[in-house]
This record gives C-alpha cells, structure tokens and sequence, in this order.
C-alpha cells in the first residue's frame, strides 16, 4: 500500500519545480522517502546555528595525515 | 631492443607494465592497441562496454609513439598504454554522449583537463565507453545504448555508473579507463568487475570538461588493473587546475616511491558500525580473508565503532540527490520521456527533498569530517571496509525498468561507497576475492584527506601478497 506521503509530495513538487511525476517507479521512490524522513528526523537538533557548507574545505585540510 | 613481450600476452600487460615495457624498448605500441582491438572486436558484442571505437587514429598514435621512441625521443610516463574513457569526459568535436538519449549529439567546444594531462603523458585514446545514464547509476543498466555485461557472468551487473570502464579492464580491452565517482561510480564496477578503482579526495582532480552530476561530491579518477597503475596515473592527472576553481592546490607527491610493499606497523580500522549491517556471508568471508592477509603481511587490524556514520549516511543520500536534480530540471520539465525509467524516478525524487535539510546536510559536512577521523582515523591510518557488502546483482534483479519492486536491492548497492564522497576521503577499492556464485568481492580502504600515499601503499602491499587482481575473466 502507498504511503500518505506520496500524493502530496507529487503536488508540492508540481507546484514549486513544475515537474510532473514520470511513472509508476517514481512513486515508487517517494513512498521510500518515508524510511529517509525518519533518518533525518533522528538528527534534528545536531546542527549548530554557525556552521556552513565552506568549514568542509578547511576540514579536510585540518584532517590531513600528521606532518603531511 | 630488448625481449620483445610475448605476443599472447600483451592484453594481460597491466598499465604501468606496458608503459614501462614500452619505455625499455621491449613492447611496440602498435603491437598492444592491436591486441586491444582484437580482444574488442572478439568480445564487446557480449560485453557492449564500447560506444566509440577510434581505431584508426589510435593505431596512427601508436606508430607515431613507436616513430618516436626509436629515433630515441623521451616519452611520457604513459606511453604505449591504450586507454579508454568513460563517455563524459569532453574532447573539443567529438560527441561525448552522456551515456543520453538527451545528449546522443552533443559536441563539447572544451576538452576535459584530465584528457589533457593523460594525452601529454603520452596515453593512447582509443574511444569511449558505455555508462549508465548521466552516471546516475549503480548498476550499469542503460536504457539508451544498452546493458553493460559482467565479463565474469554476462547475466549480473557491472556496477555503475562507470559500467564500461570496469567492464573493459576486467576484458583485457584496454589498461586503464577514466571513471567519475559521485557515489561510489569507479569504485563499484571496479569491485563488480574484479579490477582495482581510486577515488582520490575531494579536490584533488580537476573536474573541468567533465559531465557535471553533483558538484558537492563529483570526482575523477581511474579503473585499472593494480594501485601502482592508479598511483602513476593519479600522478598525471592530480593537482591544481586554474580551469576549475574548486581543484586543491595540495602538492602532488610522487605516489609510486610510496609503494613500499610495507603495512608492517600500519593500523587498520574495521567499523563494526554500518558497513557491515546485513552483508552476505561470502562477502564477509572475503573480507575476513582480506583482513588476514594484511594482518600476516604486518598490519595491525582492530575492530571500532562510529557513531558519526548514522548522520553521515543519512545526509549522504540527500546532497547528490537535490544537486542532480537541479542540474537536471529543464529536461525533467520538457521532456522527461527522454530517460530512462529508472533515472526519471530517482530525478523526480530530488525535487522533494526540502532546502535546509540540503543546507543542513552540506553545513554538517566538515564537522561529520573532522568527527569521523576522530573516531575511525586518529589512532589509525586507514578504514577497511566491503566495497560492496551484497553479492554482485544480477541485471534482472537489479532493473527498476522492468519492475519498480526492485527499487530497494538497487538502492542498497552503494551503500559502503557513498559515506566516502560526502566525507570527501581518499578511497581505493581492490579485488580481494570471489563469492558462491563466482562473482568478484572488493576490499575498500578508505584513508585521510589527501592521503592518497598511504591508501595506495596497502592496495599494492595487498596485491603483492595475494593474487586476485590478476585473475581474468574467461570470455
């Protein structure tokens, strides 16, 4: 059975990216969206308010071998 | 001229033994690509891992390297080696495909730095090779120009989205092929196909005139027959490019003299958490073998745990995800028909995905980084994992095409590779084994930031002291 997730999102994705649904496996995807949306919901709260994408960079710099 | 190489065996030659038999004096150019051609012309109609062949022009190539080095000119670190690449990687007015129906004609006006940087190394380009579409795929289907077939059992996956690269390698087509790595697109087919794949770190290979899929996590890198071919081809094809502003300006080391046979003293992680959740039993018995053999050869093996790698997967899923549905949203608008079955729906997908969770997920990213090293690589020099911890697939339970249901086994294939892209790490992938059904098993191991040295000098240690890279499929 279709998880309640799929029709909606169909329609929010019509409406913000003006993307229809291609085919029957798309759904298909969405439904999976469901065991994602869990994963992620585990981690609300991790996210601290001064991070941003371009401290990855330096990270791998800072995480190089050391004396390399 | 020294002894000439065998005729017989001059497909077998690896990359770094052909250009180096070649710099001796012992092998003609010409000599390898016609044995290259012939294995091609003997075999792709079952493999179908070409979608280009030049063979005129890599003959003409040939000789002129032969011309050249008889009349006692220096050549290149790579000459005399015949090479095929993925069909992504742009060279000014020649088609590069995509792997597309959208894209069949499409004639790039650049050529790829990378192509530049293997041509004055003197590599011989001999065409291009089957993909999945747009690299979006794990498993080497394509709808366009056909499936790409195991060279091991025609009937299973090649892994993708580098199917032809792995694919030709494994055949004896070629000695090395570029691959591109999104989520584990070199190191898959490597694995699946029983040849040896680099993703270098984030960075460290310029990605001008490459097909884009997710700028985040998009790499460059080779499919070839042993870590010493991946580390001279590395070598030539590493460090800063001004036409790609995001290229690491990290010196490029001299990775073969950090290929000691050595791991004696190096310290192996095992991550007890994820990489192994719900693996199959023969890859697990391949692994355990693997790990043995480093820990005979001097290794120091222990088993750890990583918390970070719950959050790391999770938001791994998501940033190639939104960025190759962005990218890909005109076409999805006007005609989406245009892809195949499986791609539209993963596409679609993206669209979903909401901005600050993308936000949140790339924001993360240096912490996730600097947390997985603290708990996998600070007291350790490299993570050892299954590249793939399922059997090889075969294509019918693998193709979404042909029934939707199969979504999840498709999914699940780049489990063990994806984590490594959105941390951004140096990661080798070598044959370590077969399954129960006489498919290849692959050993990822997986090093700090630029780190590649060390990832490399346990690749070649392990190929020293076992023999899996050299087993060839009979075709």
């Amino acid at each position: 059975m279709e998880p309640d997730l799929v029709v909606p999102t169909m329609e929010a994705i019509r409406r913000w990216s003006g993307v229809a649904v291609p085919n029957a496996a798309a759904r298909h995807g969405l439904a999976d969206h469901a065991a994602l949306i869990a994963e992620l919901e585990a981690l609300r709260g991790s996210m601290v308010f001064e991070e941003e994408p371009s401290h990855f960079e330096a990270a791998l710099r800072a995480c190089k071998e050391p004396g390399q | 001229m020294n002894a000439p190489v065998a005729a017989s065996d001059l497909a077998d030659l690896s990359m770094t033994e052909a250009a180096d038999a070649f710099a001796r004096g012992e092998l003609r150019a010409e000599a390898l690509v016609r044995a290259c051609l012939a294995r091609i012309e003997a075999h792709d109609g079952k493999v179908n891992a070409v979608i280009r062949l030049d063979r005129e022009a890599a003959l003409a190539a040939a000789a002129a390297q032969d011309k050249a080095r008889a009349a006692g000119e220096a050549c290149g670190p790579l000459a005399g080696a015949p090479m095929m690449h993925k069909d992504m990687y742009y060279r000014a007015g020649k088609v590069s495909s995509c792997g597309s129906k959208i894209r069949r004609d499409f004639v790039p006006q650049v050529t790829a730095t990378v192509l530049e940087r293997l041509d004055a190394a003197g590599a011989i380009d001999m065409g291009t090779l089957n993909m999945a579409e747009f690299a979006q795929n794990p498993t080497g289907h394509n709808a366009h120009f056909g499936h790409c077939h195991n060279p091991w059992n025609l009937d299973y996956c090649t892994g993708g989205s580098s199917s032809g690269s792995g694919a030709g390698v494994a055949a004896r087509f070629f000695t090395a092929a570029l691959g591109s790595d999104t989520g584990g697109s070199i190191r898959l087919p490597a694995t699946l196909c029983g040849v040896t794949g680099l993703k270098a770190t984030q960075t460290r290979v310029s990605r001008h005139g490459v097909m884009p899929l997710s700028f985040s996590c998009d790499n460059v890198g080779p499919l070839v027959r042993t870590a010493r071919d991946a580390a001279r081809f590395l070598r030539v094809t590493a460090g800063q490019d001004p036409k790609d502003p995001t290229s690491a300006a990290e010196p490029v080391p001299d990775y073969e003299a950090a290929l000691t046979g050595s791991v004696r003293g190096m310290r192996i992680a095992v991550c007890e958490t994820y990489f192994l959740d719900g693996a199959d039993a023969p890859v697990v018995a391949a692994f355990e073998q693997a790990l043995a053999a480093l820990r005979e050869a001097g290794a120091v093996v222990t088993r750890i745990k990583a918390p970070s790698l719950a959050a790391i997967a999770a938001y791994t899923a998501l940033v190639s995800r939104v960025e190759g549905a962005a990218i890909h949203a005109n076409w999805m608008r006007e005609h989406p028909g245009d892809y195949a079955i499986h791609l539209s729906a993963r596409l679609f997908g993206g669209y979903a995905i909401p901005g600050h969770l993308y936000v949140e997920a790339l924001s993360r990213r240096g912490a996730l980084l600097k947390q997985f090293v603290a708990e996998a690589l600070t007291g350790h020099d490299l993570v050892a994992t299954p590249t793939l911890r399922i059997r090889v697939p075969t294509l019918a339970e693998t193709d979404i095409d042909a029934d939707p249901a199969n979504w999840h086994r498709f999914m699940a294939v780049s489990a063990n590779t994806r984590p490594f892209n959105y941390l951004g790490l140096p990661t080798l992938s070598v044959p370590c084994g077969f399954d129960d059904r006489g498919l290849p098993v692959g050993l990822q191991l997986a090093g700090r930031p630029f780190a590649e040295a060390t990832v490399l000098r346990a690749g070649d240690a392990f190929q020293r002291a076992t023999d899996w890279h050299r087993r060839a499929p009979a075709l």
